[in-house]
């Protein structure tokens, strides 16, 4: 079964995959701090920062339907947070925006400031996983003194993750292959907690599997690996052109609220 | 004279009382390629788990001289690698670098040495220049492929292979044979299929209801019509008369 990987351009070439990992995560996590650090009434110069990872995703070679199509999966947890935010904060507020004025409300502001913060995190984000392969940035994360137990539980979760989306697939489709004419709304409920059930079942299998496959290897509890990740000329260079760019922008680009 | 693999006597029931191996006996000289035969639910995969110290029971298990006790399991899988059915239990790591790394750097081998024998595991089964790829990009066969380097990298005397055969179409098993009669290790390759048993071994053990009920050479034990067919089993083309592989 084919997936869409969220590390599914990461394994490209160019100038921004060849980055050192680190680098490029402490940069996003720098961005994304900044940016979310930034007053609600930022909603504007929020364009100029999303500029950024807007390069990096060209310069990567990510399509950016990929990055508007995940952008968009994660979206309705944040609309939700965004669109009440109308409700809440009624008091009146006027943007200007160089020569145009508009009169708001401050719920308004909040709204369209979390929007815009999600989307420019987001693109940030998918930049770095887009351009960055997740063995990388796992050995990366464990070099920057991340847990290291933190790391092994992530780079499990990556690589089983889809399996057991698989299996579930499996499932589902052995369901509806003999149910042709429908499923009760109770069948349905006993049916998915049958099949939670039968998933967990399978994850406790495949752990023990996985253990004895790791015993079998001398595995003795401590956690074994090779660094192969290397900090280049390059890698400083974009350090010193993003971090230009996320000062420049914080130190003088400043929201206007009339 | 010491050989690569003894069983004694061998008896394991499950955890419910259900007696999965019941007094087996099976030798394996250096260098042979022993196909365990069987039904399914025979006890072939829980031999298997005996041979590398996963299942322990009443009896003897000596692997390369060294019989098996709890205090010498680390010794003893430096010793056997073992293939387990699903490539996807084996290859647990990011990357195939990683996955292959894993046994040399338990192995306490330095990085250099380390690199040196994951390029040379990943050459031997065909998958050069790969070591980058993570697993979940591999085919089926690359899969297994990749799961027998993670072995080989440690450069064990004995292989036991689960159902290498699995899933695979024609081409991918038959650069599977071509890999596995390549290897001068010790293999114990546990299958249904008995086209790829007469295959890759010259050797071969019957095994039914956790017993081994017949073991000899490959050939006069696949072609025994008699024996096989009454133990669920078939004899593989290439011994039967008459029959032409081109």
């Amino acid at each position: 079964m084919h997936h869409a990987y969220i590390d599914k351009f990461a394994y490209q070439d160019s100038p921004i995959h060849r980055l050192d990992a680190r680098v490029k995560f402490i940069i996003t996590v720098v961005f994304t701090a900044v940016v979310i650090s930034l007053p609600r009434t930022a909603v504007s110069i929020l364009l100029c920062y999303a500029v950024g990872p807007f390069v990096v995703l060209v310069m990567g070679g990510i399509p950016l339907r990929f990055v508007l199509k995940h952008i968009l999966y994660v979206s309705p947890f944040v609309l939700v947070l965004a669109l009440t935010s109308p409700w809440y904060d009624r008091t009146a507020a006027t943007v200007v925006f160089g020569p145009w004025i508009w009169h708001t409300t401050v719920g308004w502001m909040r709204c369209w400031s979390i929007l815009g913060k999600f989307v420019v995190t987001m693109l940030a984000l998918i930049s770095l996983i887009s351009t960055t392969r997740f063995a990388n940035l796992l050995a990366g994360l464990q070099r920057l003194g991340v847990p290291r137990l933190l790391v092994i539980q992530m780079g499990f979760l990556y690589r089983y993750i889809f399996l057991l989306i698989d299996s579930a697939h499996h499932i589902l489709r052995a369901r509806a292959a003999r149910s042709a004419g429908g499923v009760a709304f109770g069948r349905g409920v006993k049916f998915a907690a049958a099949m939670v059930g039968s998933l967990f079942i399978r994850s406790i299998d495949t752990a023990e599997h996985i253990n004895a496959a790791m015993q079998a290897r001398g595995f003795d509890g401590n956690w074994r690996t090779i660094n192969r990740l290397e900090v280049r000329v390059v890698d400083y260079v974009f350090v010193a052109i993003a971090v230009s760019f996320i000062l420049g922008l914080y130190l003088f680009v400043k929201p206007v609220l009339g | 004279m010491v050989k690569a693999i003894e069983v004694e006597n061998f008896s394991y029931r499950y955890p419910d009382g259900t007696i999965a191996l019941n007094g087996v006996t099976l030798d394996v000289e250096y260098g042979q390629r022993l196909a365990l035969i069987g039904p399914n639910g025979a006890g072939k995969s829980t031999l298997l788990l005996a041979i590398t110290g996963f299942v322990r029971g009443t009896g003897r298990v000596v692997i390369d001289g060294m019989e098996i006790t709890n205090g010498n399991l680390k010794q003893v899988r430096s010793r056997i690698g073992c293939c387990l059915e699903n490539p996807e239990d084996q290859l647990f790591m990011p990357t195939l670098f990683d996955d292959v790394a894993f046994g040399p750097l338990n192995m306490g081998l330095n990085s250099e040495q380390v690199r040196e024998r994951v390029n040379l595991a990943l050459t031997e089964v065909g998958l050069a220049g790969m070591a980058e790829r993570a697993p979940h990009h591999l085919s089926a066969g690359q899969k297994r492929a990749a799961a027998i380097a993670t072995v080989l990298s440690m450069s064990p005397k004995i292989i036991t292979l689960d159902e290498p055969d699995g899933s695979l179409d024609p081409r991918n098993r038959d650069n599977l044979v071509k890999l596995l009669v390549g290897l001068s290790q010790t293999l114990v390759i546990a299958t249904c299929n008995m086209d790829f048993a007469a295959a890759v071994s010259d050797k071969a053990a019957v095994i039914d209801g956790g017993r081994v009920v017949a073991a000899g050479p490959a050939k006069q034990i696949m072609s025994d019509l008699k024996l096989m067919t009454s133990h669920g089993l078939e004899v593989p083309r290439k011994f039967i008369n008459g029959y032409s592989a081109a």
